[in-house]
């Protein structure tokens, strides 16, 4: 119809004819009719408490100081508790291991209390029966071994704590044949086993780095899955601040087969394959020995790396007493040579504690394998297995399985349904760690004490309770610890006089520091010392296998949690999958490229797993490194876990489990389970499996293959060196100064009050991905699965960048998050004003506004948005708990993004004004920062001269990512710092 | 043809569907009672029997027991939160009937020249049954004890998150936003409860102060959308 056309005239009888007309008003009458109608919501209720305990103020948090059971470590926790329910495990500053940080499993291992599928009380034969027909079964049984004189072992992981002790070692007194039999599935055993043969003491020392002004590692991962990881990244941290010329900078070098986390972190790095590491450690033992007037018979003067071993030797002397030449090996004749080189550089007592040593690792791998002889021979009578996976650990699933099938009464602690459990007659599940009383020695002298953070919430019970009741003497397990302690642990200290007063006090800490019991060690054996066997190339076409634990699976007790499952691998960036890094030569060489499915073989016992390749720069040519941890029945729940829609796709694999079990490739060789240098055979088997890797999702660099059509190379992450920081001359790392206060839009909203901002150190993030889970754990944010991450959909808040620079060598980690920015790209685009500023800064989301146009991620020149392409599952109201209250669940449509966790400033806020004072700086931690271990985030107000932030923002290192094009972020960065001669430092 | 039955704005045809809208609409609300026209979730006046005839008049305007005795949240916790029944019991552990029966009561036993017998009261018998607590106020193996589920009427939905206590210490009486709660038998929300009238009072605040005191009430969307 054209505009001159004049419009018809209506016939006045047509009005009731036009259905479309009667559809409208119909419509339009069932739509008010609707409205009108709905007006009572469904009824709420308010269930107060019957007696209202005295200290809980419904709506307001309360903490419990505790130690995380993520691990071995032992690090303090605080649990934040609302409402009679544990939501979040926070950092705990004063805690003497941790000081404040907690690792990714650490915040992850929450989810397992609302777990589901955790046993919900004791089966037998894998049908649910009640404890006391379970007790008396169990107790007769015990009684007939006992009359026999059976063999009885109890299989547990690393168990420090003075009160388990005290009961598994009464309850095994019981017996006539009885042995603790403890191994740790990732294994430490060659450290202690050379202690024992250099120091005659089996003991495990601790480990301070911040101590050592070098630092040399062979193979040791200590920053990402070592023995204490949290501990010994606030060690090594505390000597890479480079701000201060006075507080030199450890030097650190790093000689690896695969690239870890630590590895990208070092100063030198050299990649070295797992047969040669050997000669290498012997190479550096001579040098040293020879520098200390002494001979190390037979040590063959490496061929590779000489002159870098003459370098670090050279180094390493010069810092005599304050160095650290570690080794992940499992040994033991490598262990005893760095033994022996840490004790001509005196550092016995000084970086490397073996009085007050650490108990973080206990495990004996030779105890287990006679353990295993043992078991295959049927010569056990019962068996106890406690807090260990062993059937999914030591890579022998049918066949120890079997040998434990044949043991008359086994007895299982675990929590879950995993492959040690399905072969056990009976299953005790124990509580998770925040339901019950536990203690633990981490270190000797460091006792740690955790209270139930909640009641029970399944009908579990203490394994202490399940061994007292079987000794005929039930007791509550409050009633076993506090005695314990009265008698074991009270008396090794003398602050407190009266016990009542120094068990509340243990009790308030969550530790306490007493008396550590002496070590018997003996004078340091020097014939011990032999130089380690020469390197044993591998034969033509086969590479050397690496089994490695990464920081979020570890060696996979946690593989029933989706959060870890969902955190990208610091280094790979994959999620939801194991897979089989291979240096990019190799990967030519056998013409390979990033998600082609490869079998990797071994000969001889035979062990053969298919898995998609990842390129790993860095990595030794020689090497195939798979991560541990995947492939177990714990993840066999995730057939299903995110949206489920006409497209999904299933996060496991065709096994129906996620990712592949490298166990098989772990030897046992001469009493020690070996993790690398087994010979393997990769071949390519065709297909092809892409993973769900994420770093190039929400790239902020330009593609290289534009590099020549004049896009300019951006520096995201800058790098300099210590000698170039504090060179006054140069620009100290600084980069150009880009760009100025926005042309394009006026600043009409100044910040007048208090002005959020954030500062990333760069030089500190190890990339452990502690934030990512804090965060997600604090802001409720959903787990989406393997496919949509594939789609580009992880709805991560923050996430880690990692940029390899030159050959992959160094590593930088970048934690991205929403910049907050003073002019934001997102603003000027929502249609709906659904993302505006605040008026202390910052960017907010506001999610009822929203309409899900996408214009603002689109906008966004961090990619720091996320949408909510579904209302992601939240049906299982069991592990809603785990919920924060405070932070909304956000529907379906809706985009979010980091929002410097707005509820803290609102909840500091609220209670400073309540106070009538300013927020003091310090106050406000986002989750991020609360369990950062590396103290890499520091957040405060950036209109107070005085604060922290400011003071670090001050510094010659920071800036802040693509100023240039004026968005005036408010976080800043601070420059990555390696401890090279001046001019060796880039920017990326 | 479309076209044919286009019409204007204020055609006959659309004026009378219009008007035949109304019509329905109009005599819902009479039938019904609705009263003015509303938003979605707007619970304004809701008052909702409660499982105990508990009576703020009584309560809070008679025997003028402080709000905060009760809800004892409101000054420290973003919930005012409903009381324990423990806090009930501290003064219903003795009393266990209005006065008015107690004098009854009395006055009947002295004129039958016995001791008086225990009143209690049917609605405190809820109390004390909930506590699986007998008339003597004594554990009764025979009763479970089983929480109270008062009906909420003060709700605000999932996205919004409203604190008493930065209202409470900025000088907000409870009584403007709850209404006159001391004179109501049976508990009313008074107010609407919405967004508009929320982010209005913070900004009147925001000019005329807070019980005389300047106040910086924030109108930032974080502030409750988080």
């Amino acid at each position: 119809m054209s505009e001159s056309d004049p419009k018809p005239t209506t016939p006045a009888d047509d009005w009731m004819t036009s259905r479309r007309t009667f559809l409208r008003a119909a419509g339009f009458t069932f739509a008010s009719a609707m409205i009108t109608g709905c007006q009572s919501s469904p009824i709420h209720h308010a269930i107060p408490y019957l007696v209202q305990p005295e200290d809980v103020v419904p709506g307001r948090p309360v903490y419990y100081a505790g130690t995380c059971s993520g691990c071995s470590s032992g690090c303090g926790v605080l649990v934040k508790n609302r409402d009679g329910r544990p939501i979040k495990i926070e950092g705990y500053t004063d805690h003497a291991l941790s000081q404040g940080g907690v690792c990714a499993v650490g915040q992850a291992h929450l989810l397992g209390l609302y777990d589901n599928l955790r046993f919900s009380g004791p089966r037998r034969d894998g049908q649910p029966v009640e404890w006391t027909d379970v007790d008396a079964e169990i107790a007769a049984q015990i009684a007939k071994v006992k009359a026999e004189g059976g063999a009885v072992r109890y299989l547990s992981g690393t168990v420090s704590g003075p009160a388990s002790r005290t009961v598994v070692e009464k309850f095994l007194g019981g017996f006539a044949d009885a042995r603790w039999v403890m191994y740790d599935p990732i294994s430490s055993s060659a450290i202690l086993d050379s202690h024992e043969r250099t120091h005659g003491a089996r003991v495990l020392p601790r480990y301070r780095f911040e101590k050592a002004d070098v630092v040399v590692s062979f193979g040791a991962d200590f920053l990402g899955t070592w023995t204490s990881p949290v501990e010994h990244t606030a060690g090594y941290r505390a000597r890479r601040t480079p701000d201060d010329p006075a507080v030199p900078m450890s030097y650190h070098v790093q000689f690896e087969s695969r690239l870890s986390t630590t590895g990208g972190k070092a100063d030198r790095r050299f990649r070295v394959a797992p047969s040669e590491m050997g000669a290498l450690v012997s190479g550096l033992a001579a040098l040293v020995a020879r520098k200390a007037g002494t001979e190390l018979a037979g040590a063959a003067a490496p061929a590779a790396h000489a002159e870098a071993l003459a370098e670090v030797a050279e180094r390493l002397w010069a810092a005599k007493g304050k160095c650290l030449v570690v080794s992940g090996s499992q040994d033991v004749q490598v262990q005893a040579l760095c033994n022996f080189i840490n004790h001509l550089l005196g550092n016995y007592d000084q970086t490397l504690d073996v009085t007050a040593p650490s108990n973080q690792r206990l495990g004996s791998d030779s105890a287990l394998a006679a353990l295993l002889d043992e078991l295959r021979g049927g010569r056990v009578k019962a068996l106890f297995i406690d807090g260990v996976d062993p059937v999914y650990d030591l890579g022998l699933a049918t066949e120890l399985a079997d040998a434990i099938r044949r043991v008359p009464l086994v007895v299982n602690f675990a929590s879950r349904n995993d492959e040690t459990a399905v072969a056990s007659k009976f299953v005790c599940p124990d509580h998770h760690a925040l339901e019950s009383w536990t203690d633990s020695e981490p270190v000797r002298g460091i006792v740690n004490l955790s209270q139930p953070a909640t009641r029970p919430l399944l009908a579990t019970r203490s394994v202490l309770e399940s061994l007292s009741a079987w000794m005929g003497e039930p007791r509550s397990i409050l009633d076993i610890v506090r005695s314990t302690w009265e008698t074991k642990v009270f008396p090794r200290q003398t602050a407190q006089p009266v016990f009542l007063t120094f068990w509340e006090r243990s009790v308030q800490d969550g530790f306490c520091t007493v008396t550590p019991e002496p070590v018997a060690a003996s004078a340091f054996n020097l014939a011990a010392v032999k130089p380690a066997g020469e390197a044993h190339a591998a034969a033509a076409g086969q590479l050397e296998v690496v089994v490695y634990p990464t920081v979020g699976m570890l060696d996979g007790r946690h593989a029933y949690n989706a959060w870890l499952h969902e955190m990208p691998d610091p280094m790979t960036r994959v999620t939801w999958d194991s897979y089989a890094c291979l240096a990019p030569a190799t990967a030519k060489r056998l013409g390979l490229s990033e998600g082609d499915v490869v079998r990797v073989a071994a000969a001889e016992p035979g062990a053969s797993v298919e898995c998609s390749v990842v390129i790993q720069p860095g990595q030794h040519e020689g090497v195939v490194s798979l991560p541990m941890g995947y492939g177990s029945r714990l993840s066999e729940r995730f057939a299903n876990v995110g949206p489920q829609w006409l497209e999904s796709r299933t996060a496991v694999g065709d096994d129906g489990r996620v990712g592949r079990h490298a166990g098989p490739f772990v030897t046992m060789r001469e009493g020690a389970r070996l993790f690398d240098g087994r010979p393997v055979q990769v071949s390519p088997t065709g297909r092809s499996r892409p993973l769900a890797a994420v770093q190039l999702h929400h790239a902020l660099t330009a593609p290289e293959e534009l590099d020549g059509l004049g896009f300019e190379r951006r520096d995201i992450v800058r790098q300099t060196t210590f000698a170039e920081l504090h060179d006054e001359k140069s620009h100290g790392g600084h980069g150009e100064h880009h760009g100025g206060p926005s042309e394009l839009w006026p600043q009409d909203h100044p910040v007048t009050g208090p002005k959020w901002g954030m500062s990333i150190d760069l030089s500190a993030c190890t990339g452990c991905s502690a934030c990512v889970v804090a965060c997600q754990v604090e802001n409720n944010v959903p787990v989406v699965g393997r496919d949509e991450v594939m789609r580009h959909r992880e709805m991560h808040w923050i996430r880690i960048d990692r940029y390899y620079e030159g050959d992959g060598d160094d590593v930088s980690f970048q934690p991205m998050m929403c910049q907050q920015c003073g002019v934001a790209g997102c603003e000027t685009v929502c249609p709906a004003l659904a993302t505006l500023h605040s008026e202390d800064g910052l960017n907010q989301q506001v999610y009822n506004r929203c309409v899900g146009t996408r214009y603002c991620a689109n906008n966004c020149a961090y990619k720091v948005r996320r949408f909510n392409w579904f209302d992601y599952p939240h049906a299982d109201r069991f592990e809603n708990l785990v919920l924060n209250p405070d932070v909304v669940v956000r529907s379906r449509g809706v985009m979010e993004k980091c929002s410097f966790c707005v509820q803290r400033i609102q909840e500091a806020r609220i209670a400073a004004k309540a106070r009538g004072e300013a927020i003091a700086d310090g106050a406000i931690q986002p989750a991020c920062q609360q369990t950062c271990p590396a103290r890499a985030i520091t957040f405060g107000d950036l209109n107070d001269p005085n604060s922290a932030l400011s003071k670090a923002n001050h510094g010659r290192r920071s800036y802040r990512v693509l100023e240039e094009v004026g968005t005036e972020p408010s976080v800043t960065y601070r420059a990555v710092v390696r401890n090279r001669e001046g001019g060796e430092g880039h920017h990326g | 043809m479309q076209q044919a039955t286009e019409t204007g704005w204020l055609g006959s045809r659309r004026l009378t569907t219009l008007l035949i809208i109304a019509l329905i609409f109009g005599s819902a609300l009479l039938v019904t009672g609705f009263g003015p026209m509303r938003l979605p979730g707007d619970q304004q006046g809701y008052e909702p029997a409660q499982p105990i005839k508990f009576s703020h008049r009584l309560h809070a305007g008679e025997l003028a027991i402080d709000c905060f005795y009760c809800h004892s949240g409101a000054e420290k916790s973003r919930h005012a939160g409903v009381p324990a029944a423990s806090t009930c019991m501290n003064c219903h552990k003795n009393i266990t009937s209005t006065f008015g029966a107690f004098r009854a009561e009395d006055d009947l036993a002295k004129k039958e020249g016995r001791p008086p017998r225990q009143i209690v009261s049917a609605e405190l018998r809820k109390l004390y049954d909930a506590l699986g607590l007998d008339d003597a106020r004594k554990p009764d193996p025979a009763k479970t004890p089983k929480p109270i589920q008062w009906v909420r009427i003060h709700t605000v939905p999932d996205f919004v998150h409203f604190d008493h206590s930065a209202h409470v210490n900025a000088g907000v009486t409870c009584q403007q936003c709850h209404g006159t709660v001391q004179a109501m038998e049976r508990l009313r929300q008074d107010s609407d409860l919405g967004m508009g009238w929320c982010v209005n009072c913070h900004r009147t605040s925001n000019k005329s102060g807070v019980a005389g005191k300047p106040v910086h009430a924030s109108i930032d969307c974080a502030t409750c959308h988080h």
